[in-house]
């Protein structure tokens, strides 16, 4: 199956939900009990049943206040933290389309991925002791359809395509308007990019990192210690096996036999 | 080696011997159950302990009695685990496992390898234990310390799992009379002398009779 990415065009977005809503219905996922808390942000943050949300930003701007709307949901990273940190097979996978999946029957609940993720995506429910996230519809792109948001989003601020055609999309936008493209990491491709307007400081917006990277001590703990673990324990107990043979054991001397070697 | 006629001393005490093999067992098992959720090609072991799920809760439960059993370990083996001046000379000539050694000062209860061995799971369990309270429910704490105790909980394995194979060869086939002080709690006068010569000058100088 080829890659995808999923283009969102942050010049394009008028905030009306549509993302939401159809990611909710697609997904059969419940609605939450919200309350009026003096923004537009609603719900507040992804939950274990909202897998995608928009985040409403608010600027001062010298000739009023200015808002930012952005889609946030899983950027389905090509190298992924979580599925790095996932203790059980089938869990989190990521998968040849570029998504990455999660899959409730294998989840334990161990939330391993919600401290690796560069992003902060995945939700723990207490109740089901599982995570979710969004899983880039990956039952409608396998039967050659567009993720739910995308289809209904009214704007265009979300595309769905081949990987090169939405990069080159993405990279023409971002020229035209002035802006730029996110996340721009050679080193950390993700499936999911965004065309920022040029006057918008990433660093400002709610719940973005900057500089999205697998988190050093995850690379550390399994590229590093993990083997280690083995390769410690093996090499100790290699050691312990050429000595017994080569010294022998350490026995008790005996006294009247002074000349008997401690090795 | 030893003739069962021998004189024999009691070493190990039934409390110490219990605390010995809790934190030994825990430990054992939460090395198992740990490589068997960090390695995906071990899933032979949680399959055989019904999936990892239950590999998983059975992790954190052996390392609650692993953290109880560090806790009493360290209070009973504190005291003798103290490092003298002649543990120096001791680790300089790598305790005579290596080389000839010819002026081995006596040990008390323990020689200078096995009271680093306890210094080193003490510290190391301390990291482990905090940092795997941390593991299990990380989502309270700060994202980047959060991350530092999934990679030092590992840090903290790789340590003691490589120290705990030395304990485990010299505790065995590498020293003959030892094993089973940890089972009976009983070893020949002959072995004390050797192993521990000052404790046992210690304890004789003080009337402790040795059946």
């Amino acid at each position: 199956m080829a890659e995808y990415i999923k283009l969102i065009d942050l010049t394009k977005c008028t905030g009306c939900r549509g993302c939401q809503v159809a990611c909710k219905q697609w997904n059969e996922l419940p609605a939450e009990k919200t309350g009026f808390t003096g923004s537009l942000q609603n719900p507040m943050d992804l939950s274990y049943s909202t897998w995608c949300l928009i985040r409403y930003d608010e600027f001062d701007e010298a000739d009023g206040m200015k808002w930012i709307m952005r889609h946030d949901a899983c950027m389905h990273c090509d190298w992924p933290a979580c599925v790095k940190a996932c203790p059980s097979p089938g869990a989190l996978v990521k998968t040849d389309s570029g998504a990455v999946v999660h899959d409730p029957n294998y989840c334990i609940g161990c939330k391993a991925c919600i401290v690796a993720c560069p992003f902060d995506i995945p939700r723990y429910s207490e109740h089901e002791e599982k995570i979710a996230k969004c899983t880039l519809c990956y039952n409608r792109i396998t039967d050659g359809k567009s993720p739910a948001c995308v289809t209904a989003c009214p704007t265009g601020t979300l595309e769905f395509g081949p990987k090169e055609d939405m990069l080159a999309k993405a990279h023409a936008r971002a020229e035209a308007v002035g802006g730029s493209v996110y996340p721009n990491n050679p080193k950390y491709e993700t499936h999911v990019i965004y065309v920022v307007p040029g006057d918008v400081k990433l660093a400002a917006l709610q719940h973005v990192n900057p500089n999205p990277k697998m988190p050093t001590t995850i690379l550390w703990w399994k590229n590093l210690f993990k083997p280690f673990t083995l390769i410690g324990m093996g090499g100790v107990a290699g050691m312990a096996a050429l000595h017994y043979f080569i010294k022998g054991p350490h026995r008790v001397e005996k006294k009247e036999e002074g000349g008997e070697a401690d090795g | 080696m030893a003739s069962s006629r021998e004189k024999m001393v009691y070493v190990s005490t039934a409390e110490e011997r219990i605390i010995h093999w809790m934190l030994a067992g825990s430990c054992l098992f939460a090395l198992i159950t740990g490589l068997g959720l960090m390695f995906h090609s071990w899933e032979i072991i949680p399959t055989m302990l019904g999936g990892y799920y239950a590999t998983k809760w059975m992790h954190i439960f052996s390392g609650v009695v692993f953290a109880i059993s560090l806790v009493a370990a360290s209070i009973i083996w504190w005291e003798h685990c103290k490092f003298v001046p002649d543990d120096l000379k001791w680790v300089s000539q790598a305790g005579g496992y290596l080389w000839e050694a010819h002026d081995l000062p006596p040990c008390g209860m323990y020689n200078a390898g096995q009271k680093l061995f306890f210094w080193c799971v003490f510290a190391f369990g301390i990291i482990v234990v905090l940092s795997g309270i941390v593991m299990f429910n990380p989502l309270p704490f700060n994202v980047t310390l959060a991350r530092w105790a999934y990679m030092l909980h590992v840090m903290g394995v790789l340590v003691i799992a490589s120290f705990f194979v030395i304990h485990l060869y010299l505790g065995t086939v590498g020293n003959p009379g030892t094993v089973q002080i940890m089972f009976h709690g009983w070893a020949t006068r002959e072995y004390c002398e050797f192993h521990k010569g000052k404790w046992l000058a210690d304890r004789e100088s003080k009337g402790d009779a040795s059946e």
